[in-house]
């Protein structure tokens, strides 16, 4: 088995980086102190020859030369052989040339060009690392690529699981510098025997050979620089008070970026109102696509509605009147202008094709539709269906051909009208779209329905979430307050408010709102208020507030790549961590590594851990030692990286039961009480 | 029921069962109402005929009224398709949401 390490920076790149000074005695630190059999210097879009020698010599053959390649705008890691360097060199150079800020990037073809022959290089693209190759971009470049670089050991172990993915490996990406004070301990490990290039290319053919830890495959991987390790399932911190738990928990949360962090008491309520309305809005933010789901339509027809203006049609209709009455009053004073028909005729209407389309598409679906075929045919045949979808085409066609003409009539009508009404002084019939009109005062009438319906209180959804419901339900507005605090914005409701049980009324005065964007008006017809019942149907407690905080905030560590949880028994109850808590984090430890500290019985041993960590402190010459042992739970003994032991028995009492004495005294009394 | 008719060389038009006016009187409401009624009911009107309505100016407002009450009746079944369809999504959402909601109260 060896260690890899193929993403190491020892040269900051000019255009898109920070200067450092590089510090070879580091990264001789590094590779010697996490006893790495093979690294790659992968400098982002150059090779430093020069360096890459003088590193060479100091660390002997486990340096391969590499770059890291701003591809497509994702990051690739090309490594070669350490041998031809001049050659790679001088192709090296051609990606620093062509890459002169950080906007510009190497086309796949491009890479091809320089390269030429891919086969001879490792290729290991950003998988699930950011900024990312696309997918479509490792599909052009396949067979050259078979492995991915991620981030940690949830997405390592993910990877290895799932069929479709890449081989994973899992790289430091450190640059090397003096002031460094700790490694990461991001590494692969490889089933081979040598290090070379074409060994380790096998091994990346295969996830059968890639493995998070030396000897433990995918169920642990390496916390520490000095080699502890913790199971990439679900780990149980105990210790006595001060012996560095928290530090521990600290420690690892500072290492890695993507980790969620549950602290000591961070759920616990202090100021009931306060923490009440800030888990409320918390709930709202939470669920709002509950609420946008519920009004997606009523959006759609206040997005539709709002265009409508009621007056100008008003309007329309009294200038049509108003003209034609005065047209016919004015009879005798026709001059040869306005005597022609058409001086006064009116516009064509089109045929609205909508519903022929949707009929051509409808039998269409009849007629394609292989699932419920049997059925269709039992009741009408194909050939019909065929003759029908013939007919409504044929008929969409002569509508078509009528709109043509109407359309080619009515310009015509209008270039005539204009010329014969601007040569006489003669009044003139205006022109009116009756059929529009009367289409908008439906439209109207309708939403009127619409908004009156949705103003019904009523519960829209109820989402089950471990022994609490999230109820969604609607309330209308109460006064033009709550349409501000709905807002956001600083702008008067209130006479918009006066017209609330008037649709059509209110939607006109929200028009008026200068400030109120548009796209916005279907929010201010109902609210949604969401509320937790617990599993009596009734309102929260504070207490339950928290619980339901906990078990959300775990529910949703699936998006993290670390679950640290900090003595949880400090906030909540035995019953509840044992009924509630401990099966939901064996769950997601199942997908994500959970590290939790606990002096608790209920969490430390009942929860079944897949492995322990006991902190101790030691004073040793004045000075406080930290020391970690850990082992399986089911281990007679736990272990320190140097080998030191501590009985298993012995530390579970103390640290979870307060010593063997009170937990003999509590058994017995437990019994008298049972008895 | 009759909208629009021609007597003694004049036109005219009624809202309501006999109560017939001169077409020169005609209002914006008026005209509003006859539209609905144009749409909605079974709307008939005497044809338009230069002969029997003399009234020089009442031929011209009857002439476009005519016009314009053909052209709404000839596109009454299109109305009818549109207006159904208008918004069906979302008033039956808005109701059926509404029964549910009513039904799981009763305990249906």
């Amino acid at each position: 088995m060896k260690k890899i390490d193929l993403h190491l920076h020892t040269k900051a790149s000019p255009i898109s980086e920070t200067e450092f000074v590089f510090s070879l005695s580091k990264l001789k630190e590094y590779v010697e102190k996490l006893s790495i059999d093979c690294i790659a210097i992968t400098d982002h879009n150059l090779f430093d020859l020069e360096q890459f020698n003088e590193i060479s010599g100091r660390l002997g053959n486990t340096v391969l030369p590499g770059i890291e390649i701003d591809l497509e705008k994702g990051h690739l890691l090309l490594i070669s052989e350490n041998t031809e360097l001049n050659d790679f060199e001088i192709k090296c150079k051609q990606v620093e040339n062509l890459i002169k800020n950080k906007a510009e990037y190497l086309t796949v073809r491009q890479l091809k060009e320089i390269y030429v022959d891919l086969a001879k290089y490792i290729l290991i693209p950003h998988y699930d690392k950011n900024p990312i190759i696309r997918p479509e971009i490792i599909d052009l470049l396949k067979p050259h690529i078979t492995s991915g670089e991620v981030t940690s050991a949830k997405k390592f172990k993910y990877c290895v699981n799932d069929p479709n993915s890449l081989v994973p490996v899992l790289f430091s990406d450190l640059r090397f510098k003096q002031e460094m004070t700790e490694f990461s301990p991001r590494q692969t490990f490889i089933d081979i025997n040598d290090t070379s290039l074409r060994a380790i290319k096998t091994c990346l053919l295969d996830k059968n050979k890639v493995f998070l830890h030396h000897s433990e495959g995918h169920r642990f991987f390496q916390v520490f620089e000095n080699g502890q390790k913790l199971s990439t399932g679900l780990n149980v911190i105990v210790g006595e008070r001060s012996s560095g738990k928290t530090y521990t928990l600290k420690t690892i949360a500072a290492m890695y970026d993507n980790v969620k962090h549950i602290k000591q008491f961070e759920l616990l309520e202090t100021d009931e109102e306060n923490d009440k309305k800030k888990f409320d809005e918390l709930l709202t933010t939470k669920q709002s696509s509950v609420s946008e789901q519920f009004l997606k339509e009523f959006k759609d027809v206040v997005d539709d509605v709002k265009k409508i203006d009621r007056i100008k049609n008003v309007k329309i209709v009294e200038s049509y009147l108003s003209s034609l009455l005065k047209v016919a009053a004015d009879e005798e004073k026709k001059d040869v202008y306005s005597k022609c028909t058409i001086f006064n005729d009116s516009k064509f209407i089109e045929t609205n094709n909508e519903t022929l389309k949707k009929l051509i598409s409808s039998t269409e679906t009849l007629i394609e539709n292989i699932e419920y075929r049997d059925l269709i045919d039992k009741h009408i045949s194909k050939k019909v269906l065929l003759e029908l979808v013939v007919d409504l085409m044929k008929k969409y066609v002569e509508v078509q051909e009528k709109n043509q003409k109407i359309l080619w009539v009515n310009s015509l009508v209008i270039n005539i009208k204009n010329e014969l009404q601007s040569s006489t002084a003669s009044a003139h019939i205006k022109d009116v779209a009756f059929y529009t009109i009367l289409l908008e005062k439906e439209k109207l009438k309708k939403y009127e329905t619409i908004a009156t319906q949705i103003k019904r209180e009523r519960t829209i959804e109820q989402t089950d979430v471990r022994r609490f419901k999230i109820v969604a339900s609607t309330k209308i507005f109460n006064g033009a307050q709550e349409l501000l605090n709905k807002s956001g914005i600083r702008a008067t409701f209130s006479t918009a408010f006066n017209f609330y049980n008037h649709p059509i009324e209110y939607l006109e005065e929200l028009k008026k709102i200068d400030r109120l964007p548009e796209t916005e008006y279907y929010r201010y017809f109902v609210d949604v208020k969401y509320r937790i019942i617990n599993e009596y149907g009734a309102e929260v407690s504070g207490g339950e507030r928290s619980e339901f905080n906990l078990l959300d905030k775990i529910q949703n560590a699936h998006h993290y790549d670390l679950l640290l949880i900090d003595e949880p028994e400090s906030s909540f109850d035995n019953l509840f961590l044992k009924n509630e808590v401990n099966e939901q984090i064996r769950q997601i430890s199942k997908a994500v590594p959970v590290i939790i500290v606990t002096h608790n019985n209920t969490v430390g041993a009942s929860i079944k851990p897949d492995f322990l960590l006991y902190t101790k402190k030691e004073i040793v010459n004045s000075k406080a030692i930290y020391k970690i042992y850990s082992g399986n739970p089911s281990d007679q003994k736990l272990k320190t990286i140097d080998g030191e032991e501590i009985n298993n028995y012995d530390i579970l009492l103390n640290c979870l039961e307060a010593g063997d004495i009170a937990y003999t005294e509590r058994n017995q009394s437990y019994e008298i009480l049972k008895n | 029921m009759k909208y629009l008719k021609i007597e003694n060389s004049k036109g005219y038009y009624q809202l309501e069962p006999n109560k017939w006016v001169e077409l020169d009187q005609i209002g914006k409401d008026d005209l509003l109402t006859l539209l609905d009624k144009a749409i909605n009911d079974d709307f008939e009107m005497d044809d338009f005929d230069t002969e029997t309505l003399g009234h020089k100016a009442h031929q011209i407002i009857y002439k476009h009224l005519y016009q314009k009450f053909n052209e709404l009746k000839e596109n009454k079944n299109r109305f009818k398709d549109e207006s159904e369809q208008l918004y069906k999504s979302a008033i039956e959402k808005y109701s059926e949401s509404l029964k549910s909601e009513v039904d799981s109260q009763n305990g249906n």
